[in-house]
Parts: structure tokens; sequence; C-alpha cells
């Protein structure tokens, strides 16, 4: 399985890179995106059958990704990772085709509860 | 029936909440705790302690522009801030780590505390991308709810403070006074 992380820290994507494996997550391929236009087009070439995405990023925010990738067909799983968990976000993630969204700071618990059935 | 309008709503409606009424200390050191803790490492324990700030800071911080308008602040001595990125880097931290690297880090602690307080806090809300450097100035010292901790014996602050100036306060002489 290749999960596609966007994230503008590089910091944060080895955490969450740390926590996928912490969280029994280990045997799949990981492509990086610092951007959400970055990701957009990541998606495109390196084909990831998960998207986990930041929501605030420069260039493009990760909720305005999750919709160009919707509007352009793309049915891509797509979770968010961010620091900002609020319910109205919660409800614009979903609204917008997001399958969840983990809130940081996060544990390899919170991973697996919401990865499971997700990745294989 | 005509009910006159003596402005009490308007300028009761007017009064801008001070964080201090939004959030209160022990909220923003759980909030702090519980970042260390995931981003940091289990273990680490944050003292809530003030220490003796070194002369050489840095901080981080975040911005949230909302019903309260102001920042997020991280301050601490630029070693520890190295200390708290090679941290959080773990085995993918260099042997040398580069300022990139810190500015990351740093301002990564910064946008998960922020982004908590900023939850905690009446919304709806913008919260800014992270910035390292010299923290914003206290405009308004009344708003401002700060933390001071000891972490790995070296102090850290975390100040959650007003952007705005203070509001001007009006003089109850001029309430009543007769127009000449």
């Amino acid at each position: 399985m290749k999960i596609l992380i966007a994230d503008d820290s590089r910091v944060m994507r080895q955490i969450v890179i740390r926590t996928l494996r912490q969280a029994g997550y280990d045997d799949h391929d990981i492509v990086e995106a610092e951007d959400g236009a970055d990701a957009l087009a990541k998606v495109g070439s390196e084909k990831p059958d998960l998207v986990l995405s930041d929501w605030n990023m420069p260039n493009m925010t990760g909720i305005e990704c999750l919709e160009a990738l919707r509007s352009s067909g793309s049915s891509v799983p797509f979770g968010f990772v961010t620091s900002e968990g609020s319910p109205e976000m919660r409800e614009k993630a979903a609204n917008a085709g997001a399958l969840f969204l983990i809130a940081k700071p996060f544990t390899d618990d919170t991973f697996r509860e919401h990865l499971d059935g997700v990745i294989a | 029936m005509t009910t006159m309008d003596t402005g009490e709503r308007r300028r009761s409606s007017d009064v801008r909440p001070v964080i201090t009424d939004l959030i209160d200390g022990a909220t923003v050191l759980s909030i702090a705790e519980e970042a260390w803790i995931a981003l940091v490492g289990e273990d680490e324990i944050l003292v809530p302690i003030p220490g003796e700030p070194p002369v050489d800071i840095v901080s981080s911080w975040v911005d949230i522009v909302g019903p309260w308008t102001g920042s997020v602040v991280l301050t601490t001595g630029r070693g520890t801030a190295e200390e708290l990125s090679r941290a959080l880097l773990r085995e993918a931290a260099p042997e040398v780590l580069e300022h990139e690297d810190v500015e990351d880090a740093f301002g990564e602690i910064a946008n998960v505390v922020g982004g908590n307080v900023k939850a905690a806090l009446p919304g709806p809300s913008g919260l800014s991308l992270p910035q390292v450097g010299n923290a914003p100035v206290v405009r308004n010292p009344v708003d401002v709810c700060r933390v001071d901790v000891v972490w790995r014996g070296e102090p850290v602050s975390i100040s959650v403070q007003g952007a705005l100036p203070p509001l001007p306060v009006p003089s109850p002489t001029r309430e009543n006074e007769v127009p000449l």
C-alpha cells in the first residue's frame, strides 16, 4: 500500500511516519508532499492508496487539495492529521469527503483507532 | 411601548473579551503537557515553575484571529529550542542541526499548542502558519495568560497574548457632560 503524507513541516511528516510504524503500519511505501499543491500533483503521479494531510499549509491547504481532488473525479481515500479539530472543521472535512480527522497531538492508539479498516 | 436606548446593551456587547475570561493557566498547561508527551516523548515532564530565562532566547508562535485575536507564543533559550528539535526528530535528527530544522520543529510545537488553544476559545477563528523569531510584543498586559514551566531544567514560557491594545476607558465625568 502506498501512503502519501502531506505536511509543510518536515518534522511533522517524520512524526507521522514514525507513528504509523509504531501503530503497526510499517510495511508500506511512503511518499511525502510539502503542501497541498504538491499533494495534488503527487496523487496524480504517484497514485497513492491513502492520503494523510495537514489542513493548514502554504500554497494550497489540505481542504483545498481534497476539494480539488474530488472535483477532478479522484476518490482516493483521504484523512486529515491536523492541529485543529473543532467540530466545524470535522464537519467541513466530512462534507468534502474526508474519511477522518486526527487532531494533533496524536498517539499510535489514535492512529490505530482511525486507520484500522482503512489501511490493509 | 417605547423603549429608551440607554446605550447599556450596546456598551456591554462592545466589551472585548480578554484571554483570562476565556482560558486559564491550568488549561494552557494541560494542552502543553499533552503536546510535549505526544511530540517530544512519553516521559517528558513540564514542571510548572518559573525559571531564570537565558539571554539568548527564541520564540515560536501562531496567531489566532477571531472573537479573540492574539498569539500563542512559546519562548525558550536558543539551546533549548535546538534540544527540543532533536527530541522531535529523534533518529532522523542530523548531526548538525540546520536553522530551518529548529524553525520547523519549534514552530510545529507552537502550531500544535496554538491549534488546541484555538479549539478551547470561542470561534470561528483562523490560525496562522507558525513563525519563529522575536516574539510579538504584548499590547495589553491584562490580555495575557502566561504559563512558565521548566523542561529538562530549562525554562520555557507559553504565553497566550492579545494582539490588540486596551480599549480606552470612558471617563465617568464625560458621561454626564452637558454640551455648551
